[in-house]
């Protein structure tokens, strides 16, 4: 691995360090869909105690997107070595490192290459392979996958088409909403396409069983994309790691039920 | 309006209306939607609303949806296929709102959107297909135009590594041409399994395209297997470059990924490795008609245009460096009795012969040419006269070993005549002139009596006389 200069990392995944300087360091990242945004209502209650650091991958958010190469980002592998730069340009050990969804196995990926960085791990809903396989359920056909590529399609074609949003949470000033909406979640096509294939069409099931990190598992009730036996089979895969079943539904418990993530983050830092 | 009215709008509404949770549970539904899907209210209030979505739906509302929803308030013109009771599917847009005084209730509308979605889902289809072919037919050209320029092995094996990790999105890619050995060997790009996994032949060999996935290369091949695991790589494909019964080499791509290869991927991967072999049998006609053209047919060493280039070359780098350089000019002493006496077959092997024995007796960087029927030419770079005497020394003891011609063996005996050039004094010699030197001071030998090297005397003084 080439490392870039610490200022180009920083840049190019739009890098925020807040929080407490002295405590121990939080790294959160975001999945697929979205940007470090994602982490706004989870995140900022840990910024008295901890310091607190969020990236957007590149192609995410204000990521730096002239950085995206196919090649580099054809795996997981080449997002998680992102993440080894960042810690390597924020010269940081020892970071509790906090994934959802996708970027749980980025995590482990990264824990798996570079152990000493690491302190722990926190993966929300992760999932080390969505397709279903001879003796193990992802929870989807590799046809799905297709479909939801077809999903993006059609909803890329319709975004691209429509100037005026029909409904508006902020009628004062709409242009707020929709800068805000912009810089949160605002995706390349494109290169939501290549991540959703490398996303959904990985598996990384053997790279559990190499995790050294102490690990926590946080499993949501009923969620369609990393269901709960997917939640157990990281668990049981990854040697010495805690799982948390939230009562949070959904795969997004970091929107929907930030409280209860919170408190089973600081219990397991604790 | 009484609230029976709002009642029956709201359940009769021209789109379908519910509410649901922050993480997607349903709360209520109104009859239009329930309609369309077929299911009663109590199927579906208490259940995630992803249970009436296809699979990939799913994967778009909690990836994306959910996501936008809570950070921006509202999506809109979301497109969503549901799965409806009797298993047909549904496309529709939807808007959704989070409830802005309690941020605990999202109240989503849903519009019946199939022949848009499915127009547009048409559009989409058309674009990517139109655009796939664009892509083949850009890199088809691209890759023409660079292998257009490129005139060595080196270069089309460059070439066909930049432009097949671009196409086939490989984290790596190796070109191995196979040496005159018959070796392959690493030409262009990089293999990350070099040093870590022994060839293996069979698949170095392969006659047709082939992709080994680590996986499924445990039993059969554990070696690479676990090489790949080792350098994070999930399968490997190897396209041969074969040209007619020539097995010129192979392009290997490394992908860090296992991946679904397509039609379109094997057909990309012919079509490049087709060109790729086209382009380096034409830059080795090429390098084999140069070779001609500046080599001497019947023995191999360089011809008169060659002798000359290098001559001029040897002479520009003394005027640079300041060093000095030297010629030997060298006639075969009777030959045209041993043509008269064997034919003219025995005396080509006769020169062929010598040729060899010349090459064998200069040294690396001097060049040995034929200039005439029984004359060849030393050019010796960077030479002053003692090392000039020494290499025309040695030719002259190689060269009288007898030869075997037609069954006969041949005493054989060479004249040589030696000019310097330094540049501190000749500075205006040209390449002809000490030709001319040298050739005068090779007559000076044969008139002696043959078999011995004269040196021409400077290029000021008058030519030593026959």
């Amino acid at each position: 691995m080439i490392l870039a200069p610490a200022q180009d990392v920083l840049k190019r995944n739009n890098v925020t360090v807040t929080g407490n300087p002295h405590g121990r360091t939080l790294v959160f990242a975001h999945g697929f869909g979205c940007s470090q945004a994602a982490w706004n209502l989870v995140a900022p209650h840990f910024e008295e105690q901890y310091r607190v650091v969020l990236f957007d991958h590149v192609g995410a958010g204000e990521s730096d997107l002239s950085a995206y190469s196919r090649t580099k980002y054809d795996s997981l592998h080449g997002y998680s070595d992102d993440v080894l730069e960042i810690l390597d340009a924020l010269d940081l050990q020892d970071v509790v490192f906090i994934g959802h969804s996708v970027s749980a196995m980025i995590g482990v990926l990264a824990a798996n290459q570079d152990p000493s960085r690491f302190d722990a791990l926190v993966l929300v809903g992760p999932s080390p392979r969505y397709v279903n396989t001879a003796g193990y359920q992802g929870g989807f056909e590799s046809a799905d996958i297709e479909a939801l590529l077809d999903a993006l399609d059609a909803n890329y074609l319709g975004w691209s088409a429509v100037a005026a949003p029909m409904i508006m949470a902020n009628p004062d000033r709409p242009e707020l909403s929709a800068r805000l909406a912009a810089s949160f979640c605002s995706i390349d096509p494109e290169i939501a396409r290549h991540f959703a294939h490398v996303t959904f069409l990985s598996d990384n099931r053997a790279d559990l069983g190499r995790l050294t990190v102490p690990t926590l598992v946080i499993q949501c009730t009923e969620d369609v994309i990393a269901p709960r036996e997917v939640g157990e089979y990281v668990h049981r895969m990854v040697p010495g790691s805690t799982l948390t079943v939230l009562e949070a539904t959904g795969h997004i418990p970091i929107l929907s039920n930030p409280a209860e993530v919170v408190a089973a983050i600081r219990d397991f830092l604790q | 309006m009484s609230e029976t009215d709002f009642e029956r709008r709201y359940q009769q509404a021209p789109c379908g209306l519910l509410s649901t949770t922050p993480a997607g549970v349903v709360l209520d539904a109104n009859a239009t939607f329930l309609r369309w899907i077929g299911y009663r209210s109590e199927d579906l209030v208490g259940k995630p609303l992803t249970s009436v979505l296809d699979a990939g739906s799913q994967l778009f509302y909690e990836t994306r949806h959910v996501q936008v929803l809570h950070l921006q308030g509202w999506v809109s013109e979301v497109a969503l296929t549901l799965r409806c009771a009797d298993g047909s599917r549904l496309p529709v847009l939807v808007n959704s709102v989070l409830v802005d005084d309690r941020k605990d209730v999202v109240r989503t509308a849903v519009f019946d959107a199939t022949s848009r979605l499915h127009y547009e889902s048409e559009l989409v289809r058309a674009r990517r297909a139109a655009e796939s072919s664009e892509e083949r037919v850009r890199l088809l050209q691209d890759v023409s135009i660079a292998f257009g320029v490129t005139a060595t092995d080196e270069e089309v094996a460059e070439s066909f590594v930049a432009v097949a990790r671009e196409a086939f999105t490989a984290i790596e890619c190796s070109v191995h041409l196979r040496s005159e050995a018959g070796v392959l060997e690493l030409v262009a790009g990089v293999n990350p399994l070099a040093g870590k996994v022994p060839p293996i032949e069979v698949l170095r060999n392969t006659s047709d395209f082939v992709i080994v996935h680590a996986e499924e290369a445990e039993s059969e091949f554990p070696l690479l297997a676990a090489g790949l695991r080792l350098a994070r790589l999930e399968s490997l494909s190897i396209t041969p470059l074969i040209d007619g019964a020539e097995r010129l080499g192979i392009l290997v791509c490394f992908f860090a990924r296992r991946r679904a290869f397509d039609d379109h991927f094997f057909d990309l991967h012919r079509a490049l490795g087709r060109q790729a072999t086209q382009t380096l049998v034409r830059v080795r006609l090429q390098r084999q008609l140069q070779h001609l053209a500046l080599h001497d047919q019947l023995t191999g060493v360089a011809n008169r245009q060659l002798l000359q280039q290098s001559l001029d070359a040897g002479i520009a780098a003394s005027r640079q460096t300041g060093a000095q350089m030297a010629l030997l000019f060298l006639d075969v002493d009777n030959f045209k009795s041993i043509n008269d006496r064997l034919g003219h077959s025995a005396g080509d092997e006769v020169l062929r012969e010598l040729a060899e024995r010349l090459r064998t007796g200069v040294r690396v960087g001097d060049i040995v040419g034929r200039i005439g029927g029984d004359e060849f030419v030393v050019v010796c770079p960077d030479t002053d006269l003692d090392g000039a005497m020494s290499v025309a020394e040695r030719v002259l003891a190689l060269t009288r070993e007898p030869i075997v011609a037609s069954g006969v063996p041949v005493a054989i005996s060479v004249s040589a005549g030696v000019s310097t050039y330094r540049p501190d004094r000749d500075a205006g010699q040209t390449g002809d002139e000490m030709l001319i030197r040298a050739d005068g001071a090779m007559y000076v030998s044969k008139k002696a009596g043959k078999d011995r090297i004269t040196l021409a005397p400077d290029a000021h003084q008058p030519s030593p006389r026959t």
